[in-house]
């Protein structure tokens, strides 16, 4: 007799966000501020992420942050929960930062910032990862990052959008396709195509870079 | 299955979006072809690189921001419940807008408005004018009572009274209007009222009987009298000129100067 065993946590954890994203969206619509509390606390890190991903400026992502909550919060009353909460949110602040990006290139592309070192101007903990690495490691693991972030910056903004939202967002083809409004097909080649380019990038940026030598020596 | 077929494939093999086959095939290509095992491993490592990129921290200001507007919109929320709430909230909006406005100018204002009244206060005093009391004086005991008096007969200065004989036949006689008297009026052929200002000349005549004889006219035009006082100060008053044509065996009379 043939058994299959069926996977039902998945769907169970599905279940359960459903859920939970049900009873905090009939909370915000009866003004509970307990729910106003709750969905900043469980959406302000990552929109605040995937805006500064997506726009590179950290004054740019703040103002696309608030206008993101300034309109989940008027137009919650109107969701009709086709989609999930966090698509839903994730949606608004692309659509949010391309607008941003649209309005900057109007209007700001020729100013200079007096500040013209965007790695200065961010704090260090933004770049290093947690843990307790070695000053090799961390001057390392800096290196890296901001190269990634420099290659990021280069990509064009359709396949910076997939590539955030996969890898760094990590968020499913399904979920990205319903944030961009796009199909499967269009997510997976928008994908390989931003991975293909950052690697580019990538390569590009090693060659230019002179690498280290370490030469063996006795101690004198 | 060429390079170019299994290069395209890696992104999905990291996503786990191949089916069981295709994945197959692309792992035993890689595990023959040098190039494309090192684009896996890169597409790997940049794959990892980016998923340890440390999420950016939430900036302060930004954090507290967000509440504040979440505050706004909540209260924006609950004052659409209902009308009342609605306009209780606009009520609210007003005063504070109303506050706001106010409290830069508030104390120049009543600081202004104080002193202003102040310096009114103390200069109406003497701001003064000259004025008719006319038929509204108090009686005489009243204007005793509190230290006034009504101009008093007593002449200062005249061009007709100066060697005049005070005993001569018809000389005029003066008194208030108010005050009773020793004559009465029907004993006077001509009675005029004059009113006196402060400084004691006559300001204005009325003829209450008889018709401005000579003498009158001349007390009218040249005359200065001691002027009324009220509460120690001088003032306007009226006082009764009286002057009869017939000879005094045919009348009561007498010699009345009252003040």
């Amino acid at each position: 007799m043939a058994t299959s065993i069926l996977d039902l946590s998945a769907q169970r954890a599905l279940d359960s966000t459903d859920s939970e994203d049900s009873r905090l969206i009939e909370a915000l619509r009866v003004g509970a501020a307990q729910a106003y509390e709750e969905l900043l606390g469980r959406f302000q890190q990552p929109v605040y992420s995937l805006a500064l991903r997506l726009l590179d400026d950290p004054s740019e992502a703040c103002d696309v942050v608030q206008e993101v909550f300034l309109k989940v919060f008027r137009n919650i009353g109107a969701f009709r929960a086709q989609s999930s909460l966090k698509t839903w949110i994730y949606r608004i602040t692309v659509n949010e930062a391309h607008n941003a990006r649209r309005w900057f290139f109007r209007h700001r592309r020729r100013e200079v910032e007096l500040d013209s070192d965007p790695e200065e101007s961010r704090n260090w903990k933004e770049i290093i990862p947690d843990g307790c690495p070695s000053p090799f490691e961390v001057a390392f693991d800096r290196e890296k990052h901001v190269m990634i972030e420099a290659a990021l910056e280069k990509l064009s903004p359709i396949f910076r959008e997939a590539v955030v939202l996969r890898d760094i967002i990590d968020m499913s083809y399904e979920e990205i396709a319903e944030v961009l409004g796009v199909s499967l097909g269009t997510v997976k080649s928008r994908i390989l195509r931003g991975r293909e380019a950052l690697r580019v990038e990538l390569v590009g940026s090693l060659k230019d870079q002179v690498a280290p030598r370490l030469v063996p020596k006795t101690a004198e | 299955m060429g390079c170019e077929n299994v290069q395209e494939r890696i992104s999905l093999l990291l996503d786990g979006k191949l089916t069981p086959v295709e994945r197959e095939h692309v792992l035993a290509h890689t595990d023959v072809c040098r190039p494309c095992d090192t684009y896996r491993e890169s597409m790997e490592t940049q794959r990892v690189l980016l998923r340890n990129l440390a999420h950016a921290q939430v900036p302060k200001a930004l954090a507290t921001q967000l509440r504040v507007l979440a505050s706004h919109e909540r209260e924006r929320q609950l004052a659409r419940v209902s009308f009342g709430t609605r306009v209780r909230r606009w009520v609210v909006n007003v005063e504070l807008a109303f506050d706001n406005l106010m409290r830069p100018v508030a104390l120049p204002v009543t600081g202004g408005l104080v002193s202003t009244l102040l310096i009114f206060a103390l200069l109406m005093p003497k701001l003064s004018f000259s004025h008719e009391t006319g038929a509204h004086e108090p009686s005489l005991k009243a204007l005793s009572f509190f230290g006034s008096t009504f101009p008093t007969g007593s002449l200062e200065s005249s061009p007709w009274n100066q060697g005049v004989d005070e005993n001569s036949e018809d000389p005029p006689r003066f008194s208030s209007p108010d005050q009773p008297t020793a004559d009465p009026e029907s004993d006077y052929v001509n009675i005029v009222n004059l009113v006196i200002d402060e400084s004691g000349k006559v300001v204005d005549w009325t003829v209450v009987r008889g018709h401005l004889t000579e003498e009158i006219t001349s007390i009218i035009l040249f005359s200065r009298f001691q002027p009324a006082t009220d509460l120690g100060r001088t003032t306007s008053g009226t006082i009764q000129v009286r002057q009869g044509l017939l000879p005094c065996k045919y009348r009561r009379c007498s010699a009345t100067v009252r003040g």
